[in-house]
């Protein structure tokens, strides 16, 4: 069993938590249109490694609260929780957040607004 | 809006654990049964979101500081006010004046002031445990260190017991509200009556 700390309750068992999957994806805005190939990408496909893993968990049995983990799938090493929204800082965690296949997906890309877009549509 | 009466209609409606009839076991080891527990019929209880700007209201519609530290409850007599996440709290008052403090926040807030409050009172049910083996009884099902130097009084923790949901409050070295869903108040009932077979019980319907 794991003990994970929860960055609001503090150090809980694994079985008060729920994890939600791989952090990081985001979702490709309407205004940009994709193919259903490209959004697949985003809806469909998900990563599964062997090693250091970014992923959301939530403290279902607490606060209810979202927030993310990186963690080892090998020795299940935590090696850094940061909130929801934000990216990992230490120097692990950020390097599988580059070397992601995700940064390179047009999915990716287009979860960001178009700059001819901005102050159009809110 | 037709109905501006302060207090609840009524309390025409069960206790959770109204079905259930007293019960004990003698303490294998003779003297005190080591954990004694009832319900706490219809107590008030608000779930409320909101920040640390509702402070003043708060102190007005309850009396207890606020906010209260993580995991941690503030109270001010019967009324209390659990800490149960960065912005989300529950509030426990008198059954019946649930309403009344609804009132009170509302008159005591601007309306440029965000917040949610809700009548969870027949939602969720307390049970209150004393007795010597009220630690011990509770740590069977849990996996939080309830020790009193780790969990005081004044704490409090959303948590497993037993594998359902609960929140637990110490309000004393041997003094706790456990507070589950109504629908699991059976469960609890008879787990806990089950895991403090061995310290005596005494459930009081
Ligand atoms: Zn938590």
């Amino acid at each position: 069993m794991l003990i994970i700390t929860c960055p609001f309750c503090g150090p809980r068992d694994e079985a008060e938590f729920a994890c939600g999957g791989e952090a990081h994806i985001a979702r490709p805005l309407a205004e940009n249109k994709i193919s259903d190939a490209h959004f697949a990408d985003y809806l469909f496909m998900r990563d599964n490694p062997k090693g250091l893993f970014l992923e959301r968990w939530r403290h279902s049995a607490g606060c209810r609260r979202w927030f993310n983990v990186a963690r080892d799938t090998v020795s299940h090493e935590i090696i850094e929780i940061y909130p929801m929204g934000s990216l990992p800082k230490k120097a692990s965690p950020k390097a599988a957040y580059k070397a992601s296949w995700r940064r390179d997906t047009a999915a990716e890309k287009a979860a960001v607004r178009s700059p001819n877009k901005a102050g159009g549509s809110k | 809006m037709a109905n501006s009466s302060n207090s609840r209609p009524d309390f025409s409606g069960q206790a959770a654990l109204a079905g259930i009839a007293g019960s004990s076991s003698d303490n294998p080891n003779g003297g005190d049964a080591g954990l004694v527990f009832r319900e706490i019929s219809h107590l008030g209880k608000l779930n409320l979101r909101g920040d640390k700007n509702l402070a003043a209201a708060i102190k007005a519609a309850t009396g207890c500081p606020f906010p209260p530290k993580a995991n941690q409850f503030q109270s001010a007599g019967e009324r209390h006010v659990l800490w149960l996440g960065p912005d989300e709290y529950l509030i426990l008052c008198e059954a019946g004046k649930e309403k009344q403090l609804e009132d009170t926040l509302a008159s005591t807030t601007k309306s440029s002031q965000r917040y949610a409050i809700t009548d969870v009172s027949d939602s969720l049910c307390a049970l209150a445990l004393s007795g010597p083996k009220t630690r011990a009884v509770l740590a069977k099902g849990c996996g939080l260190d309830l020790h009193p130097s780790y969990f005081p009084s004044g704490d409090c923790a959303q948590t497993l017991l037993a594998l359902a949901g609960v929140t637990l409050m110490a309000l004393a070295d041997d003094e706790f509200i456990v507070i589950c869903r109504t629908s699991f108040a059976p469960y609890i009932q008879r787990w806990l009556a089950d895991a403090a077979l061995e310290y005596g019980y005494q459930f009081v319907a």
